[in-house]
């Protein structure tokens, strides 16, 4: 697509998100956001899934740790937004200091070492009930605020993640197109030419590894203010795989597509799970039909039949 | 004597029970053009695999420069001047031509940990890979994903990559094999042309291109190196005409 066409995109899209809120009643706002902040989660998983080439099933632990850290200093502690906030994505991130260890793996066994990574902070969450408040998790967290400056309602909320939402995209998409971004690209190309190319290609996943971390930890904070309550489900092993399938059911190595993967399944699950218990089993067999039929995500569908069109168009 | 640019000492290379190495040793002077010929299985591209660092050795010594690198990892050794091509195309399928040079051009320098501007913004590492592209031929083509790009024209890329990290000792595994004799002609010739403070290090099967370009030549036979000396005492002894020439 052009550029001018594909800047033309973006503004309309932007411009629709910016006016939902005065034609979406309250469910659709809250569906909304929470897919934009979903979604946020799956762009993290994507940046190893879909540019380094690292399938890692454990992001739902940086997700949780932050939105805990956050809930646990602003409930228990009194904590304002203003650090509360900044310290559960510090949280999360030194945690993906820890678990980017893992990428001294890869394939499988990084796959593996990943779940059991996640596995052991899903455990604390759920047993050590004294500090998480177990199965009920930490309730009542309030609305963020900085200052006199506080959010009141769902609306104005939507709007703040809108522009989280807005600057990790901006920032994301200069970040893959750096030097950086390139070296993950070409170490999931080719490894081997890498290092012989002189990278140190364990170290490039490693930083990946922790802006991901990152990132997933950001989106733990948006979803804890959204949410207002957090429980071990947030670390559980089924969101890690379904940020996963977000990422891939929209697009791997896309930016828009971890949001639409985002859309489409949190949009299936809601519909689904309404006249339907065997969610999950729906949500496998989408997986198979992504996986078998548009292997490269609703995104690299629409670019093909865009780019079938165009062709027959020319001829 | 004047500093060698690679020097190798026992160096040996198990995989298993099999040794694909054995105790070889060889010495190659600055500017130098190696050539290290031997029958299927003779543990050459292993020993370029060591020497470079691609795989671990066994037992013996490798030093670039009079600096002892055997246990640097490989990209250590790349930083300090080594540069290779593989025996079978390894270049980055689904990226551009240009973003293949780029990789090259930056893998030896701090631009490659930049995050807050994108590659498009460096002018500088953009002409010089369109530059390393020229000079293989392949500009036309900057754009194209490396997997659109012809067997003949992915060995060019591959010695493109291999050309554009800096290397001061440059290792070739058969850079010419299966190629049409016109491509190998410009591949030859363009390593012909090389500058003399790039030391070469060439895998080649095709006696013809060897002879021509190498100043001695190595003989490996069964992991070991059976004989060394210039084109002309390799081709007239007779015992590499029975384990070599015998094999063609
Ligand atoms: N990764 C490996 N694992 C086990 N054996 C190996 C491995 N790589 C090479 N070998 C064996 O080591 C021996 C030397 O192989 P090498 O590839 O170095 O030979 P070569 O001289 O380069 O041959 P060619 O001319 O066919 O390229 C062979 O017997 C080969 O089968
Ligand atoms: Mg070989």
């Amino acid at each position: 697509m052009p550029k001018a066409a594909r800047i033309l995109l973006a503004l309309v899209v932007l411009a629709a998100a910016v006016l939902l809120p005065r034609v979406a009643g309250p469910f659709w706002l809250g569906l909304v956001t929470q897919m934009y902040v979903f979604g946020l989660l799956a762009l993290s998983v994507d940046l190893l899934l879909g540019h380094a080439g690292l399938f890692s099933l454990c992001h739902a632990s940086f997700f949780a740790v932050s939105a805990y850290t956050t809930a646990i200093l602003q409930v228990r502690h009194a904590v304002p937004t203003a650090l509360a906030a900044p310290a559960g994505i510090l949280a999360g991130t030194i945690l993906g200091l820890v678990f980017g260890l893992a990428v001294r793996t890869r394939g499988v066994y990084f796959i593996l070492i990943t779940i059991a990574f996640g596995y052991v902070v899903w455990g604390v969450a759920h047993r050590w009930s004294s500090f998480t408040g177990g199965d009920n998790g930490v309730t009542n967290v309030p609305f963020p605020a900085l200052g006199t400056l506080r959010v009141e309602s769902p609306t104005e909320y939507y709007y703040l993640v809108l522009a989280v939402l807005v600057l990790c995209t901006i920032g994301y998409r200069v970040l893959v197109a750096s030097p950086f971004g390139l070296t993950l690209r070409g170490i999931k190309a080719s490894e081997t030419r890498m290092r012989s190319l002189g990278y140190h290609s364990d170290l490039h996943l490693y930083v990946a590894f922790v802006v991901s971390a990152a990132l997933a930890s950001l989106a733990g904070v948006l979803y804890v203010y959204y949410n207002r309550f957090v429980n071990p489900v947030a670390a559980s092993f089924p969101i890690s795989v379904e940020v996963a399938l977000m990422a891939i059911v929209g697009g791997t190595g896309t930016i828009v597509g971890p949001f639409i993967g985002s859309g489409i399944i949190l949009g299936l699950r809601n519909w689904v799970s309404s006249f339907f218990e065997l969610y999950a089993s729906v949500m496998g067999l989408v997986f198979i039909v992504v996986v078998l039929w548009a292997p490269d995500g609703v995104v690299g569908l629409v670019v093909r039949l865009w780019v079938r069109a165009v062709k027959a168009g020319t001829r | 004597m004047a500093l060698s640019a690679i020097e190798v000492g026992d160096l040996t290379k198990d995989f298993g029970g099999l040794r694909a190495v054995d105790r070889v040793s060889l010495r190659v002077a600055a500017g130098e053009r190696r050539v290290l010929i031997g029958p299927n299985g003779a543990g050459k591209t292993t020993l370029f695999h060591c020497i470079t660092g691609t795989l671990r050795t066994s037992a013996g010594r490798v030093s670039l420069f009079g600096r002892d690198v055997t246990h640097l990892p490989e990209h250590r050794r790349t930083a300090l001047g080594m540069g290779r091509t593989f025996q079978t195309s390894n270049v980055f399928m689904d990226l551009s031509l240009l973003e293949n040079l780029v990789l090259a051009i930056i893998g030896t320098d701090r631009r490659k940990w930049v995050m807050h501007r994108s590659v498009g913004t460096f002018e500088a590492v953009r002409a010089k890979a369109r530059e390393g592209l020229e000079l293989v031929a392949l500009a036309h083509r900057a754009n194209d994903a490396a997997k659109f790009l012809s067997y003949g024209e992915r060995r060019q890329l591959e010695l493109a990559l291999a050309l554009n990290s800096d290397p001061r000792v440059l290792f070739l595994d058969e850079p010419c094999a299966g190629l049409s004799p016109s491509e190998r002609h410009s591949i030859s010739r363009m390593i012909g042309e090389l500058p003399r403070d790039i030391t070469v290090l060439m895998i080649e099967h095709d006696m013809d291109v060897a002879l021509r370009l190498a100043d001695r030549v190595t003989v490996l036979h069964r992991g070991r190196a059976i004989l060394e000396g210039t084109p002309t005492e390799v081709q007239t002894n007779p015992e590499v005409r029975e384990v070599y020439f015998g094999h063609v």
